[in-house]
């Protein structure tokens, strides 16, 4: 037999992000074809920088669904991040140091919600709805409520620069996906994912180290927020206690759109980056073509859900 | 005479795989035939041909001589064709009458209301001639489960079947429920209802059909006529292939691999005590309840003890299922679903799971040597089809079971602790799980065998521990392992 043949499960995972793929050609070429300013190369580079942070939060995110649990407090542990390393960046911590300590801040916030599921033996949507209550907390405690100004031009220099026309956070982003993917489909540690996700006693009993590999999910999305949280704040050149709000929504969106399922065990990489760009895509073309706000929230809901009734319908009695 | 049904040259494929092969079926009017074949044969998807849950790629289907076209649950009714599943459609809690009627209830005020009274007393007369003992105001989950498939049989006749596919009709009754259903099958097929009975227990299709059509691989091996073809023929007719002998040959030797030592947890193991050697298959034997299963998971290191301890050629082993399988133990568990398979993953990672490291290099897997490694295992255990890329809960049980085993060999696993081997498991399967075992112990391997089939852990044992209530109550070595020791020790003495 050769590596050619393909299994029917591959082959349904690989139309499952083709379909992705084809939505969000679909919608680009609605937008081309209304607005003329929609497939420029700057704009499709700004929809890029707008998705970025999105698709950032949205890798871990997608790991950790894959692995069966959920992360709600995405948001406020980038808020946490943000503010904690802010206060480094602005009392005279070199940039690399302060950078390292935010993203360690997130990695932290990870482990302790990883802790609370795997030993504690609590539900990851408790855990982590407790979390999104008690990490924006100790963000708002920690500023008093006001945001924190004055970050470094070194450390802004960082995110707002480009190289070859493609900015960092992209640059950033696009690597951290490879990265996930490698693990994902490649590393022991994404059958891991998976084994968890698809059948946790199974996995136990054929010694996947299954709470291991749930602290390293949790602590994946802590990481991830944080890279979301300095790309922020980079870009506003302010650390706000509030941001982050909602984000936990949006990434969990773009990860369904792009396949995974939330009751574990499956998802793709790939997807997620399309679903995440799908739905940047969305509010910067509505946005072209002038749609209220209101309108624009109108349709990322009917597109999240037509994705699912899409996937339902072609998925068959597979699912 | 014009068959009832009659299908012709079916085909069926699910992506490159073909799984129908021109297959050909015929049953008389009132006839009851049996549809035999291992899990992976075919009989399932066959079934759901008829039953319109999939479409076949090509064949036709005759009803009394005329083309059908069944592209629906809804026209196989229409046609005449009822399926009475092993795991029975039936909401529990409304009554029988409404479970008889579901779907299609009789009204009455113009269509408004539904009619209750008609609908008993349709539900009464239909039940009469199968079993008037049945109440048909009482909700179906307060029935047994012989009566809640008369209930499906009620059904089926309620929608003018002519043709009733059973599958696996037995496989939770009672020797007692089984005669009530040979007597209600008797009255069907006086009325000229056509049976297929698709069913592993050789004794059951000797005693209800007349005729049979024996599927392997897909494909129609023939039709026989019953009793004139033995068992075995039929079993060998199934399988493709001369049985293997029932004798076991003992590989044991003296090599104490396994040293368990007063393994306790709770009430349901006390003080577990037993050695089990290099090359020797220890069948664990006793009723349900017993604590067998428990025993085997303690030892895998699934559940925690609360006393005692375990030795792997004479080193103490940590908790935890990682450190025995680093030990050399490999679980291979009764609940496949549950336990045992990873569902959407394919078999290389379900082969695979246990032995990352060994298929890793740098932090990456090397799926092409995981790829080689997990194929060359299946072909040597048979695996059908031999596709390692397939999701694993595309196969059959024994295929299944085959890839668990598989697991465990790619991880060097020194004692195999089997519970329940051929669970839900066919005949055919069932001897190529026999041979792999008795393989095992050739190779040197130690084998524990908990099992509820006495006849299984006579065939596979060496030697026979018995638990009853908990405890290990006997020992029986060769020569002294029949059912005649077994039972005596199994059933608590009061």
């Amino acid at each position: 037999m050769n590596s050619m043949t393909q299994s029917p499960l591959l082959s349904r995972i690989k139309f499952r992000e083709a379909g992705t793929l084809l939505g969000l050609i679909l919608i680009g070429a609605v937008f081309a074809w209304q607005s003329d300013t929609f497939l420029t190369t700057p704009n499709i580079i700004n929809i890029l920088q707008q998705s970025s942070i999105n698709a950032c939060i949205a890798l871990g995110m997608t790991l950790v669904i894959i692995s069966g649990g959920i992360d709600l407090s995405v948001g406020p542990v980038a808020a946490l991040s943000a503010v904690l390393g802010a206060a480094m960046l602005v009392a005279g911590v070199p940039v690399p140091l302060a950078i390292l300590g935010a993203l360690a801040v997130g990695v932290f916030c990870g482990f302790v919600n990883g802790a609370l599921i795997t030993w504690g033996g609590l539900q990851p949507f408790i855990v982590t709805l407790g979390g999104l209550s008690l990490y924006r907390a100790l963000a708002l405690i920690y500023t008093g409520g006001t945001p924190i100004f004055g970050l470094p031009d070194e450390f802004r220099a960082l995110t707002n620069g480009s190289v070859l026309g493609v900015p960092n956070p992209v640059i950033v982003v696009a690597i951290l996906a490879v990265l996930a993917w490698v693990i994902l489909n490649k590393s022991p540690l994404g059958e891991y994912f998976m084994a968890v996700g698809g059948n946790p006693e199974a996995a136990r009993i054929a010694g996947v180290p299954v709470t291991l590999t749930r602290q390293m999910a949790y602590m994946i999305s802590g990481f991830m927020a944080a890279v979301a949280a300095m790309i922020l704040i980079g870009r506003l050149g302010a650390a706000e206690p509030t941001l982050g709000t909602l984000w936990e929504l949006d990434a969990i969106a773009a990860a369904a759109i792009g396949g995974a399922s939330l009751m574990g065990g499956r998802g793709s990489i790939f997807g997620t980056l399309i679903g995440a760009i799908i739905l940047g895509t969305l509010r910067n073309g509505l946005t072209l073509m002038n749609v209220q706000a209101f309108y624009q929230l109108l349709a990322t809901g009917i597109i999240i859900i037509v994705a699912m009734l899409i996937d339902k319908l072609t998925s068959g009695k597979q699912g | 005479m014009t068959p009832r049904l009659s299908l012709t040259g079916i085909d069926k494929s699910y992506g490159s795989t073909q799984v129908l092969h021109g297959v050909s079926f015929a049953v008389q009017p009132g006839e009851v035939h049996g549809l035999l074949g291992e899990n992976g044969a075919g009989k399932s998807t066959l079934l759901n041909v008829l039953s319109g849950v999939i479409r076949a790629d090509a064949g036709v289907i005759e009803i009394d001589g005329k083309p059908v076209s069944i592209a629906s649950p809804r026209e196989a009714t229409a046609a005449g064709i009822a399926m009475i599943h092993q795991e029975l459609q039936q909401v529990p809690e409304l009554s029988v009458a409404q479970n008889i009627f579901l779907g299609g209830a009789l009204r009455r005020m113009g269509g408004l209301l539904v009619d209750r009274a008609a609908q008993e007393a349709e539900a009464q007369r239909l039940l009469a001639p199968l079993d008037p003992g049945i109440d048909v105001t009482a909700p179906v989950r307060t029935l047994r489960v012989a009566q809640r498939q008369i209930v499906e049989m009620a059904k089926a006749l309620r929608a003018n079947a002519r043709i009733i596919a059973m599958d696996e009709p037995t496989s939770s009754l009672t020797p007692n429920e089984f005669e009530r259903l040979v007597q209600v099958v008797a009255k069907l097929t006086a009325q000229g209802v056509s049976i297929i009975y698709v069913s592993h227990k050789m004794d059951e299709v000797f005693r209800l059909c007349r005729q049979a059509t024996i599927l392997r691989d897909g494909r129609r091996v023939g039709q026989v006529p019953i009793p004139e073809t033995g068992v075995r023929q039929v079993i060998e007719l199934m399988v493709g292939r001369e049985l293997a002998k029932a004798s076991h040959h003992g590989f044991a030797t003296d090599k104490a691999v396994l040293t368990v030592q007063g393994l306790s947890r709770g009430r349901a193991v006390q003080d577990a005590s037993f050695t089990l050697h290099a090359g020797e298959v220890l069948g664990i034997a006793g009723l349900v309840g017993a604590g067998r299963t428990e025993l085997l998971r303690l030892i895998a290191g699934v559940d925690r003890a609360d006393a005692g301890r375990i030795l792997i050629e004479g080193q103490p082993v940590a908790a935890g299922p990682r450190a025995r399988i680093r030990a050399g133990l490999g679980l291979v568990p009764e609940e496949r679903k549950r336990d045992g398979i990873i569902r959407h993953r394919p078999i290389t990672t379900n082969i695979g799971l246990p032995a990352m490291r060994r298929f890793s290099r740098l932090g990456l897997i090397r799926k092409g040597m995981l790829r080689n490694r997990s194929e060359d295992l299946m072909r040597e255990v048979g695996l059908r089809p031999l596709d390692v890329s397939r999701a694993i809960g595309s196969f059959s049980g024994g295929n299944q079971q085959k890839a668990i085993i598989g697991r465990w060999l790619a991880a060097d696993t020194r004692i195999f602790l089997f519970d329940e081997p051929t669970r839900g498991i066919d005949v055919g399967a069932k001897a190529e799980i026999y041979d792999l075992i008795e393989r095992l112990a050739r190779e040197g391997r130690a084998v524990i065998v908990v099992s509820s089939e006495l006849t299984e852990v006579i065939r596979v044992s060496d030697r026979v521990l018995v638990m009853r209530e908990g405890r290990i109550s006997a020992t029986l070595g060769p020569g002294e392992i029949n059912e005649a020791t077994i039972a005596r020790a199994a059933i608590p003495a009061s």
